[in-house]
């Protein structure tokens, strides 16, 4: 049911007053100071899990009386624990203990970037969420020295100050991809499919595709944008590799990321794409996903992601070239901890996208593809809504996801330091380390 | 051939003209869709709580201290309309709350929002609250529901719920269309096909050819036993089924004392009755009996040889050997039957029962001489390509059928015959009939999704490709067999 009234960008006090109100309610709900929000969370994301990752992205730290840990979803991260040694074996919590990863094993002439978390920004398209919200995320990859992905939807002219740290994403409906931004990249990643609607494309509903997104799109305002599934370029893994000399030519530096689903023969699948060139392969798995899709999609295609890293990590091993690619994942991993369990499996590091949202104010009511009022997130995060979008303030964003990274790397350390760990790639696969929790977790 | 049988030979110019009738008839095969607005509402899914003192607080100081800047003062924290009404959030409209707890993070010391347990109440231990809220909004809106921020519930979970359907990277039905998906079949055969076509000495065919006939979505309407349908509910079902081409299985009494035959209705008589079976005309293309009896079997036959004949067969301690015995008579369609948790009468579940029954024919190497439906379980858009996986060919439908039309249920939900139902009191035909339409046209799209997801170009070919699925447990064990305290199964 559409408002009958036109949004029209907010007056400064009505800016303030409203995002003084979010902030501080934000604030009070996660310091404790009422109680639980009775409609707040799920299975997955659990409300002391929001409320934990807003006081982290509060203050930069974990919170004492929250599980900031694991969810109530009865399997997969939630039933891992780690083994972790007796408190006389830990390591001092310090600095020296490695967090970073590379992302250029291939050992190429191509530059090794190596950002000093295994963590990255997964993309949101410019369209899915505003600019100010792309903006946050590329200011605090720049921050951490780490990266952020534009998703489909191209590369608004504001990234570009930002550009080391901005990853070009090029879909299968080839939105927005310009030379400009390919040369500009220091990473290049072709997205084949996505956990959350894999093997359907991308759809951006006509309310969300306003002038400017459409102008970015090359298309007409306030038109369904369909990104067809798969690349129509794309018959076969040597097709694929066309797609990369493609992007050599414009751009020979960069590195290349191939961000696929988790099929049966995802295994395959990575092998593959590594023998085509890929200096990432990036797994995204059914779970996460911030942006709409079909809600059969979301669990029934495809498989979760914590099934899929030891699977592909083992084959690459099986392979003899696991140490020549960088393995990623993604698709339903919101804390630290499942970082790390992630990293335990197998992966080398993760892109997280939901877990930033949350760390702005995500409640995760689930209405990012307009709702009943046809405008989008009501937190202004996943809209283009000129009204709230505004609710996002990029200086309290960039703040907010700094703190959460801090948080988020405190706790990495945390737990490389109880398992006798200083490097987290030596955590890599260690399957050894991890324990399966019985009952419910 | 023309109308005597005889073979007609046509000029050029008329068989071009024939053709080119025949080329303009052609229309892809759509489910007209409509929105069609709830006749009983759901229970809100949120209890939108405002302390009154505390507002009224707030409006005075904001009053006091915005003066003249009325766009802050009469800013809402919802963008829904729930506090729009014509005294705010002295009265909020908890109908319009959609969950985004903005208003309570932004007021927390007097707003508070609860889901409400009347919403959770709904349904039972399968068919649960949101599955009803799901098939509402599917019979609303007839569209494949969308929403943002990923996945919500548990990680695997039991029945459907342990399964994943595989997708392909690459692999696509067709290029053509936006994705491909547009030109995927749904249609399936009901009936029999022989294993192999024998000839004599002159090449004329001296068995029986492929007796079949299509519908166009795997699934068909089916009554509920004992007394809970209506002529009302079975005319509702017969118009729908006519709508879409598919096939509505009702009662022979209700089909015969309200003239329901049509080639469309799939009459359900008793043993006792199978003589009856060829009376029914008006393009009636197939009866089903309600449990197997070789003799009644014959005797239907017999009375039209035109017939399809059905037999079904609850999931009933010895519904092995009676499968056996029935292939072996030469029964086309074979319907099961579980119980509304898709269970048979120990526990056991369908997905389970459905691949046994298929692989025993496979084994027998007989699977194609028969039509396998069943009824009862399947209660979600992702059961229908999941059971079909198992070896379905087609499902019934009964239960979401009454959820769409806004029904409420009581009594024994998980038996066929132990429940009662009541419909909303504006339950007009032409309402209910297009929220069933719109309930199918979601559930076929949502088919299609999965379909394309896999690169698979016909609903026919996912029969029993269990190559296609994945089960939770399967992969765990391979993830997670060499991690500590890792159990498999159920653990």
């Amino acid at each position: 049911m559409a408002m009958s009234k036109d949004p029209v960008k907010p007056s400064e006090a009505l800016l303030k007053k409203t995002t003084d109100l979010m902030h501080d309610g934000m604030d009070a709900r996660a310091f404790g100071e009422f109680e639980m929000p009775p409609a707040l969370g799920d299975a997955r994301w659990t409300d002391e899990l929001i409320l934990s990752t807003w006081h982290m992205a509060a203050t930069g730290k974990v919170p004492d009386n929250l599980n900031y840990k694991t969810g109530l979803s009865n399997g997969g991260f939630d039933r891992l624990d780690f083994k972790m040694l007796n408190e006389d074996q830990w390591l001092e919590h310090s600095e020296d203990i490695d967090t970073s990863i590379s992302l250029n094993r291939r050992g190429d002439e191509r530059h090794n970037p190596t950002p000093p978390i295994p963590i990255y920004g997964g993309g949101m398209s410019y369209g899915s969420v505003s600019v100010n919200v792309m903006l946050a995320r590329a200011k605090n990859a720049q921050k951490w020295n780490t990266f952020m992905s534009t998703g489909e939807g191209g590369y608004p002219e504001q990234l570009y100050e930002c550009k080391e740290h901005v990853i070009t994403q090029v879909a299968t409906g080839y939105f927005g991809v310009e030379e400009r931004s390919i040369q500009a990249a220091p990473i290049v990643e072709f997205k084949y499919a996505q956990g959350a609607k894999p093997g359907l494309g991308g759809h951006l509903l006509a309310s969300k595709a306003g002038e400017e997104v459409a102008k970015m799109r090359g298309s007409v305002p306030f038109v369904s944008l369909f990104s067809p599934f798969p690349f129509h370029s794309t018959y076969s893994v040597e097709d694929h590799s066309k797609h990369i000399d493609w992007i050599q030519t414009v751009n020979p530096d960069a590195l290349i990321s191939v961000k696929v689903s988790t099929p049966h023969d995802v295994d395959m699948v990575a092998v593959g794409s590594y023998y085509a060139g890929a200096h990432i392969i990036h797994l995204d798995g059914g779970f996460g996903g911030t942006g709409a899709a079909p809600e059969i999609a979301k669990k029934n295609i495809a498989m979760p992601i914590e099934l899929a890293i030891p699977k592909v990590h083992k084959f690459l091993i099986k392979e003899g070239i696991r140490d020549n690619v960088t393995l990623i994942a993604s698709g339903g991993i919101r804390t630290a901890d499942d970082i790390a369990k992630a990293i335990a499996l197998g992966a080398d590091g993760v892109v997280l996208g939901t877990s930033d949202l949350v760390a702005m104010g995500c409640t995760r009511c689930s209405n990012c593809e307009g709702g009943p009022s046809g405008r989008g997130c009501p937190w202004g995060l996943t809209t283009t809504d000129i009204e709230l979008q505004e609710w996002i303030q990029q200086e309290w964003a960039v703040k907010r996801l700094d703190n959460y990274y801090t948080a988020l790397q405190w706790r990495l350390r945390e737990i490389l330091r109880q398992l006798g760990l200083g490097d987290v790639k030596d955590l890599v696969g260690r399957t050894d380390l991890l324990k399966y929790v019985r009952g419910d977790a | 051939m023309g109308n005597d049988g005889n073979q007609v030979t046509l000029t050029k110019e008329e068989f071009a003209r024939q053709s080119r009738i025949l080329a303009d008839s052609y229309h892809r095969y759509h489910i007209d869709a409509m929105e069609t607005p709830d006749r009983q509402a759901l229970p809100n899914n949120f209890i939108v709580k405002v302390g009154k003192i505390g507002l009224a607080k707030m409006i005075t100081s904001e009053i006091f201290h915005y003066w003249g800047k009325w766009d802050v003062v009469f800013s809402r924290p919802c963008t829904y309309g729930v506090f729009s009404g014509p005294i705010g959030g002295f009265s909020p409209r908890p109908e319009m709350c959609v969950g985004c707890l903005r208003c309570t993070v932004q007021h927390p010391e007097f707003v508070t929002v609860l889901p409400n347990p009347a919403r959770a109440a709904l349904g039972d231990s399968y068919l649960s609250s949101k599955l009803i809220s799901t098939i509402d909004d599917e019979a609303r809106k007839g569209t494949v529901p969308v929403r943002g921020q990923g996945y919500r519930g548990r990680f695997g979970g039991p029945g459907w719920d342990g399964m994943f359907t595989d997708m392909s990277e690459i692999v696509r039905p067709s290029r053509d269309g936006i994705h491909g998906r547009e030109l995927i079949s749904t249609v399936v055969d009901i009936g029999s096909k022989p294993m192999s076509l024998k000839f004599d000495s002159n090449g004329e065919l001296v068995n029986e050819g492929p007796k079949m006939m299509s519908i166009q979505v795997p699934f068909v309407f089916d009554s509920p036993d004992g007394n809970i349908m209506t002529k009302k509910l079975a005319t509702i079902w017969k118009t729908a089924a006519e709508q879409i081409d598919t096939l509505a299985m009702l009662p022979a009494e209700l089909v015969t004392t309200n003239s329901l035959a049509s080639r469309a209705v799939v009459p359900i008589l008793s043993t006792n009755d199978a003589a009856n079976a060829g009376s029914f005309g008006n393009g009636t293309r197939m009866v089903e009996l309600d449990s197997w009896d070789n003799a009644a079997f014959e005797t239907a036959k017999a009375s039209n040889h035109d017939l399809q004949i059905g037999i079904r067969l609850p999931f009933e301690s010895g519904w092995q050997s009676k499968l056996t015995e029935m292939v072996q008579a030469g029964v086309p369609v074979i319907h099961f039957v579980a119980n509304n948790h898709g269970e048979d009468n120990e526990g056991n579940f369908i997905m389970d029962l459905l691949m046994e029954a298929h692989n025993m024919l496979l084994e027998s190497g007989t699977r194609d001489k028969v039509t396998f439906l069943n009824s009862g379980g399947i209660v979600a858009a992702d059961h229908l390509p999941k059971s079909i996986i198992c070896g379905l060919d087609a499902v019934g439908l009964d239960l979401p059928l009454f959820i769409a039309m806004q029904a409420r249920l009581s009594g024994d939900t998980a038996s066929r015959s132990g429940y009662k139902l009541k419909l909303p009191r504006k339950c007009d035909d032409k309402w209910a009939t297009q929220r069933i339409v719109n309930l199918s046209a979601s559930w076929r799209d949502q088919l299609l999704e999965i379909l394309g997801a896999m690169g698979v170009r016909e609903v026919r070919r996912l029969r029993g490709e269990m190559g296609r699925a994945m089960w939770c447990a399967h992969l765990e064990a391979e993830a997670f067999s060499e991690i500590e305290g890792f159990l498999g199964g159920d653990e």
